[in-house]
């Protein structure tokens, strides 16, 4: 029997932060992109990398030449630059306040190895093994080899309710900087100095020595191409320019134009609308958040690139039990044997569970309709636990004994075999559930049929994950006729019965022998091959220490339904780049119109025609559209730290969505934008 | 011996080049060359050439110019349209004038050599001569009347904008077109000066002249090859009444020619309505 | 009216021609057996006909041949005057040489020189047009190449280049050719080996009736998109393109090829509708930009369009404006390059359109072969941000584009803009725009569409301007020779690193790119991404003279 009660079945996700942010945080997040603006850091980002050094270049051009126009776009220029180091300040800054309080959990531990010696936890190796006892803190990661404890883990699950670790079995990993509240336990480590799970957890949600992950980086290479060719294109213009100037000799010179081409300051506002700063300063913000809506639903991703294989995952593989179906069998008929009313056995196994508060134990109450537990009810009861031994439970009342539990033992302590209930129980198994035999003393009255029980909404997620193009598998170890029963009720696409850890591997080689992609959760040690060789395995934190290992995420939770949400932020990261990349590559073409009449009408009054937006003056235009460019960089973070919204659905219906939104509002948008500008910052004096 | 890859792929390029070049250089335009020699493609295959008793005088295909040794429009034929190829109509040096729309400043030079007219100018050239050669009248828009383009280059105080302080009729060494503009008096332009590098502001005046011309298009445009062998119907109408007076035929006579070489348009929808000019004045000759 | 039945016409010609030729084409490059003057071909170029190649063989063997090419090629013309037929022509000089050895060789033909006084019978047969065949078989096969990539399943073989090349010159070019020549013929094409004949014109002055194998040269110069003319006026040549209808048909030969190539693709990709939406993005941008030239043309804009009444000049009476417009946009959607009238002499803003024509890559549908592997470069670029906004790392036909196709394909599309704008800037920075005929915006114009044509392996002209200076055709040579071999190198290593990837079955999540939301996604990337790159240079162009 389990010492907790059972978390609610299907959980409703955790509220996570919104996107939203507090103006303070963007305050608090000032210092440490004022500290990126070093170009060491920069360089990572070539695009902003490109705008500072513009904005480095116009400083020297106001001071040599000081103008309104020049200061102004100056500090606009600058203000670009800082905005995109403020994106990702405040995307890591979300992640600093919860490494703060993983380094609380961290703090340093006293380790009493079994010789008796203490040592400081910071020196463990692996290997050493360790005793904690009640109250103590666990000094590091490692599996119990002795005893059984209830452990606080909420320092790093942020679940208060105690687990239960103890050796042998797949609950047997604990985590260092978790606390042990009852008992004694033996721990052997299996971390490396420094490489705890806490220490991981802290470098992941602080976005320390975060790698760009394979999409990442592609994105960066067609990012750094738009560059140069804009670079290029603004490059080259020069020579054009001074001919052009040189040509109609009437023009007079501009803001925007002398004798000596295209001004500085121009070229490089040019230069920083046309490229793509808006993704190229959110870029790596949209990562680190990525990560942290993971963390956010407590799930530990070893690396970025597995939160994105998560986005194409083809197939899930889903264990039926916990994920599927409710975690624990339900009472769904009494079977009584021959001379017994059904009335009688639904007593009788009501009795015996009345004290049962496993959710098998409360489900044949319900089902028995008899009334509520309450506590003295009956009185003289002494009920019997469950223990693995007897593999029964029961109570004890004064004139009689109820039992009910696994055939065989209640069979045993009945003293008789009966073919009739050897029948009732056959055919129960046959029909995939689970027979549970209820006797009293000398007799047995009948079997309850434990039935599995789909969770609700499963079909409909499932559904959800058909439109995606994911196919779900059920993973059981029941025969294939139950499996199919389940698999049917429940809608997912395919089903393996009776599944080995062997045949997990094999089904998973063979997905990906087709090119898909595969997920699934696991917990076991004998579920370590097949996390490994998934594309994405993700392992339950009360897993075995070899599971997560061999996984590339752990849920904290330890809910195996996590996987579906794993596979939505994945895609929700992909989705947030690739529309702010449309969106950004959009606003190209209102700054062209903005910018390429100011800089040349003056020398060809036609190219007038170009100023659609009828912008105020040269200066105000260009200034407009580096302001706007600045601009959309902060009104665009709340966005990128919470993702563009997912519903899942096919990829034509998304991309119709998407390219709605950001492709046709990055064409809309900035037009608005800009003029809005040019309206306010003509009164400027000096513009 | 074994020879290196790359040395190896590169004598495998080469036999396949001359292998190639024998059968695609030699084999194939050779055999059309023989094939040309068919009765019947044999004519077209070396060109179309037309002969009148024993001298051939030209191709059908191509244009040529109807013009005595000076150069000044023979008024017995029909004329073809201006050439750009070499001194016009020549297959050694065939060319179009490469001039383009905006092209409206003449170089005006004492030296000859260092002259140049601008497009605009040898359209208006062009059409005043074909309107005095037909007896019409030549006016076209942006022309003057003595046939230059009539381009001012306009100073203004800021340069773009603001007061005219000066005008300067560009392509005028003599009278300007227009008395004033802006209030201002026109000037004539000077030899060897670039008005728009000084600041001008070139301007070219549309004029009151009717927006469809007499004097068609065609004739007033030079060819893309410079040897365009055909001429626009309503061009060769034009011409018709000069080419009854001095052939002594009558105006309808002359029609009926015209219409008699008037192709139309392929399949009634490909290319534009058009008359051989060297068949058309064969035809004269013939009468 | 008679200009849109023109255009009209051609669009259902092309259409009905689409599927029966794309699918012989299809058998051509993927049929097992060879014929035997294909293995006769083989043998006498020392090839194992099985031996599938690598990407970077593959790439090998294109160079290889390019290289042997060019070099035979400037030999041929420089010694010209030793050989027969040469027609009295001086040796070509060696800065036109170089400049027309590397522009025949990639599919280019941008003429530095003039035909008629120039090059002589030999040369311009057993030289040039051999060329003409031969470097549009090498734009077939690496596109063909490039989408076995898409097709091959971890093999990493893109097959073999003898092969494709000889298939493709014997099976495709030269039996399309054998019956175009023929009627070419009969529309009155010249097709003899004479030098000229002298003619006694009606007023008594002589003219030089010039000769040449034109007809057959003509035929591989609309269908490999060469466009080099056998004389300089090119097809607005009475000799090369006598009639009205030989227009027409100049202007189907050209597009034959381009239009048809998707459905290859679709056959060898085992998807027909992949082919259909590649085919739709090439026709909804060429029927759009042959549209607005059409149109800016017969609007006649400009003071002198104004004065003549009609932008007649450097037009053909024959072909009328709206025809010679419809062939100004067909030669520069293409990589052919030939003209039937001088686009120097358009509008501004339809003189402006070859320009974008170009500078959208030649990509609707390009040159036999590059259009369509330009096209594709461009698709994948669509896909990559497209599929990142389906929630999925982007992949196209099952290939995943991941940060080495990014790569390349990137690189792919900087190139030419590159070429472009540094070769401009250079020319204007350095003074060499002063050869260039007209002043002011046009002059710009004829300097920008020199290195848009010679980068892009068009071979048009702003032909105002003078070339033929050792500074024009070094740099135009470097531009073209950059133009041609650095993609075609990329391209095939996108393919070889395509090839040796599995493929990702599709399902409901992948992206559809064959739905008209992802052609109108690559026709917008295409214009946006590409064309945009150019405005600023435009705007000093065409757009100033046009927008006055």
């Amino acid at each position: 029997m389990t010492l907790l009660a059972e978390k609610p079945a299907v959980e409703s996700p955790k509220p996570v932060r919104a996107g939203l942010i507090e103006p303070h945080q963007l305050w608090q997040s000032l210092p440490g992109a004022l500290q990126k603006l070093d170009p060491r850091v920069m360089w990572r980002n070539p695009v902003m990398f490109i705008v500072e050094i513009g904005a480095v270049f116009t400083t020297v051009l106001s001071i040599t030449d000081p103008s309104v126009f020049a200061w102004i776009i100056t500090v606009w220029l600058w203000l670009t630059v800082v905005f995109a180091n403020l994106a990702e300040a405040v995307a890591e800054g979300r992640g600093k306040a919860q490494a703060a309080a993983l380094r609380a959990a961290k703090q340093d531990t006293v380790a009493v190895l079994k010789d008796g010696r203490e040592i400081s936890a910071t020196q463990l190796k692996q290997g050493d093994v360790v005793v904690v006892v009640a109250g103590q803190t666990i000094p590091g990661d490692g599996d119990v080899i002795e005893g059984i404890a209830s452990v606080d883990e909420s320092a790093i699950t942020g679940e208060s309710a105690p687990v239960i670790r103890e050796s042998g079995g797949d609950r047997s990993a604990v985590t260092g900087g978790t606390k042990v509240l009852s008992d004694r336990i033996v721990v052997r480590i299996t971390q490396k100095p420094g490489e705890s799970f806490v220490d991981r957890m802290i470098a992941l949600v602080e976005g320390a020595n975060r790698q760009k992950t394979p999409n990442e980086i592609a994105l960066n290479i067609l990012l750094a191409a738009l560059t140069i060719i804009f670079l290029l294109s603004v490059v080259t213009l020069q020579p054009l320019a001074i001919f052009s100037k040189a040509f109609n000799a009437a023009a007079p010179d501009t803001v925007a134009l002398d004798g000596n081409g295209v001004t500085g300051i121009v070229l490089v506002s040019l230069i920083v609308c046309l490229i793509p700063t808006t993704i190229g300063a959110l870029l790596s913000a949209i990562g680190i958040a990525g990560m942290d809506r993971l963390v956010q639903r407590n799930v530990l991703a070893m690396s970025g690139r597995a939160v994105e294989a998560a986005g194409d995952v083809n197939t899930l593989l889903l264990d039926k039990t916990g994920t599927i179906t409710l975690g624990n069998r339900q009472a769904a008929e009494f079977v009584p044997v021959e001379g017994v009313t059904a009335a009688t056995l639904a007593e009788a196994a009501h009795l015996s569970s009345l004290a049962d508060e496993t959710p098998e134990g409360r489900s044949v109450v319900k089902l028995a309709g008899l009334g509520e537990r309450e506590p003295g009810l009956i009185p003289h009861a002494v009920f019997v636990p469950f223990t693995a031994q007897t593999r029964m439970s029961g109570v004890d009342l004064p004139e009689r004994q109820i039992r009910k539990g696994a055939a065989s033992a209640v069979m045993k302590w009945v003293g008789r075999p009966s073919p009739e209930v050897a029948a009732i129980v056959d055919r129960i198994s046959d029909e995939g559930g689970t027979p549970l035999v209820v006797a009293e003393t000398g007799r047995v009255l009948g079997v309850i049929h434990l039935k599995d029980v789909v969770k609700p909404g499963m079909r409909a997620r499932f559904d959800e994950m058909r439109r995606m193009g994911i196919r779900t598998v059920m993973i059981t170890g029941d025969n294939p006729r139950t499996a199919k029963a389940i698999a049917d009720e429940a809608g997912v696409d395919d089903f393996l019965a009776e599944a080995t850890p062997e045949d997990k591997l094999a089904y998973i080689r063979k997905e990906q022998d087709g090119g898909r992609l595969v997920a699934m959760t696991g917990d076991g040690t004998n579920d370590a091959p097949a996390l490994a060789q998934a594309d994405v395995g993700v392992a339950m934190n009360t897993g075995t220490s070899a599971a997560k290992e061999a996984g590339n995420m752990v849920d904290l939770d330890s809910d195996p339904t996590k996987l579906i949400e794993i596979v939505e932020i994945g895609k929700q990261l992909l989705i947030t780049r690739g529309a702010l990349t449309t969106f950004s590559i959009s606003n190209d073409i209102a700054k062209y119109f903005a910018i390429i009449p100011a800089m040349f009408a003056a020398v060809y009054p036609g190219l007038g025609t170009l100023n659609i937006m009828r912008l105020h003056s040269p200066g105000s235009a260009i200034l407009s559209a580096v302001i706007f460019n600045a601009l959309i960089i902060v009104a665009l973070i709340p966005l990128a730290l919470r993702g563009v919204r997912y519903r899942p659905s096919s990829a034509s219906a998304l991309l119709r969505r998407n390219l709605w939104i950001y492709g046709l509002g990055g064409v809309v948008l900035p037009f608005l934008g800009i003029k809005l500008i040019d309206l306010l910052i003509q009164f400027i004096p000096g513009i | 011996m074994r020879l290196p890859t790359w040395l190896t792929q590169h004598i495998a390029a080469l036999r396949a080049l001359l292998v190639f070049t024998v059968l695609l250089g030699l084999a194939y335009p050779l055999a059309f060359v023989a094939i040309g020699r068919v009765p019947g493609l044999s004519d077209k295959a070396d060109g179309s050439l037309v002969t009148v008793g024993d001298t051939t005088v030209g191709s059908s295909l191509v244009g040529q110019s109807y013009t005595d040794a000076d150069g000044n429009p023979d008024p017995r034929y029909f004329q073809s349209r201006p050439s750009a190829a070499g001194d016009g109509y020549d297959p050694t040096s065939t060319s179009a004038s490469n001039l383009g729309p905006e092209s409206v400043v003449d170089t005006l030079s004492d030296n000859p050599d260092d002259a140049s007219q601008s497009l605009l100018t040898q359209v208006c050239a062009r059409s005043l001569a074909v309107g005095k050669l037909e007896g019409v009248n030549g006016s076209r828009p942006y022309c003057t009347a003595d046939g230059v383009g009539a381009v001012l280059a306009v100073f203004y105080r800021d340069g773009l904008t603001g007061p005219v302080t000066r005008v300067v009729s560009v392509n005028q060494t003599d009278k300007p077109f227009l008395p004033t503009y802006g209030g201002v008096t026109v000037e004539p332009a000077q030899n060897g000066k670039d008005y728009q590098a000084l600041g001008g502001v070139i301007t070219p005046i549309r004029g009151n002249a009717p927006s469809s011309p007499v004097v068609p298009a065609d004739a007033v445009t030079a060819s893309g090859s410079g040897l365009d062998p055909d001429i626009s119907p309503a061009y060769a109408t034009l011409q018709a009444p000069r080419i009854a007076r001095e052939r002594g035929l009558t105006l309808d006579q002359v029609h009926k020619l015209i219409a008699d070489h008037t192709d139309g348009r392929a399949l009634g929808f490909l290319g534009e309505p058009a008359v051989n000019v060297l068949e058309l004045n064969l035809s004269l000759d013939g009468k | 009216m008679a200009g849109w039945l023109f255009v009209i016409t051609l669009v259902l010609a092309l259409a009905a021609v689409y599927r029966p030729f794309g699918d012989y084409m299809y058998r051509v490059v993927s049929g097992p057996r060879d014929n035997v003057v294909e293995r006769g071909v083989y043998r006498l170029v020392g090839v194992d006909r099985n031996a599938e190649q690598t990407w970077g063989v593959y790439a090998r063997s294109v160079l290889a041949f390019s290289a042997v090419s060019i070099l035979f090629l400037f030999a041929f013309v420089r010694l010209q005057d030793k050989l027969w037929l040469s027609l009295g022509v001086d040796p070509v000089n060696s800065h036109v040489a170089w400049n027309t050895a590397v522009s025949f060789v990639t599919n280019t033909n941008w003429q530095a020189y003039s035909g008629e006084s120039t090059m002589g019978h030999l040369v311009q047969m057993a030289g040039l047009a051999v060329q003409n065949f031969v470097s549009a078989a090498v734009g077939i096969a690496v596109a063909v190449a490039f989408v076995r990539g898409f097709a091959a399943r971890r093999s990493g073989t893109l097959g073999n280049f003898w092969v494709d090349l000889t298939r493709i010159t014997l099976r495709v070019l030269l039996p399309i050719c054998v019956v175009a020549t023929l009627i070419f013929m009969i529309a009155g094409m010249v097709q003899n080996l004479s030098g000229g004949t002298d003619v006694t014109t009606l007023t008594g002055a002589t003219q030089h009736i010039t000769g040449g194998p034109v007809a057959s040269q003509e035929a591989i110069k609309e269908l490999g998109t060469n466009g080099g003319g056998f004389y300089n006026a090119n097809s607005a040549h009475p000799f090369e393109n006598p009639t009205a209808w030989t227009n027409w048909l100049q202007i189907f030969l050209i597009f034959l090829i381009p239009f048809s190539l998707p459905r290859v693709f679709g056959r060898m990709v085992g998807q027909n509708r992949q082919g259909y939406a590649i085919v739709a993005v090439m026709a909804v941008l060429a029927i759009a930009s042959v549209a607005l030239t059409v149109a800016f043309e017969v609007h006649g804009a400009g003071t002198v369009p104004q004065a003549v009444g009609a932008a007649m000049e450097g037009k053909e009476t024959r072909f009328g404006i709206p025809n010679s417009a419809a062939f100004a946009a067909a030669t520069t959607l293409t990589s052919t390059g030939a003209v039937n009238s001088f686009h120097d002499s358009y509008t501004a803003l339809g003189g402006m359109m070859p320009m974008v024509n170009m500078m959208l890559g030649e990509v609707a549908p390009g040159g036999v072969g590059s259009g369509l592997y330009g096209l594709l470069v461009l698709a994948v670029i669509t896909v990559f941000v497209a599929g990142l906004m389906v929630g999925r790392t982007p992949e196209y036909l099952g290939k995943k584009i991941g940060a080495r196709e990014m790569k390349l394909a990137s690189s792919y599309f900087l190139i030419t803009p590159a070429l472009v704008l540094i070769g401009t800037a250079a020319a204007f920075a350095t003074g060499h725009n002063s050869t260039a005929l007209n002043v002011g915006p046009h002059g710009l114009s004829e300097v920008l569409y020199a290195f848009t044509s010679a980068s892009n392996n068009n071979g048009s002209a702003f032909a105002g301007i003078t070339v033929n200076t050792p500074w024009w055709d070094t740099a135009l040579g470097l531009a073209m020779l950059l133009g041609r071999f650095l993609p075609l190198v990329l391209v095939l290593a996108l393919a070889g690193s395509l090839a040796r990837q599995k493929a990702t079955p599709e399902s409901e999540g992948t992206l559809p790119t064959h739905q008209p939301l992802f052609v109108g996604l690559v026709v917008g990337v295409t214009v946006v991404l590409v064309a945009l790159t150019f405005l600023p240079a435009l705007a000093l162009g065409p757009l100033a003279e046009g927008l006055s």
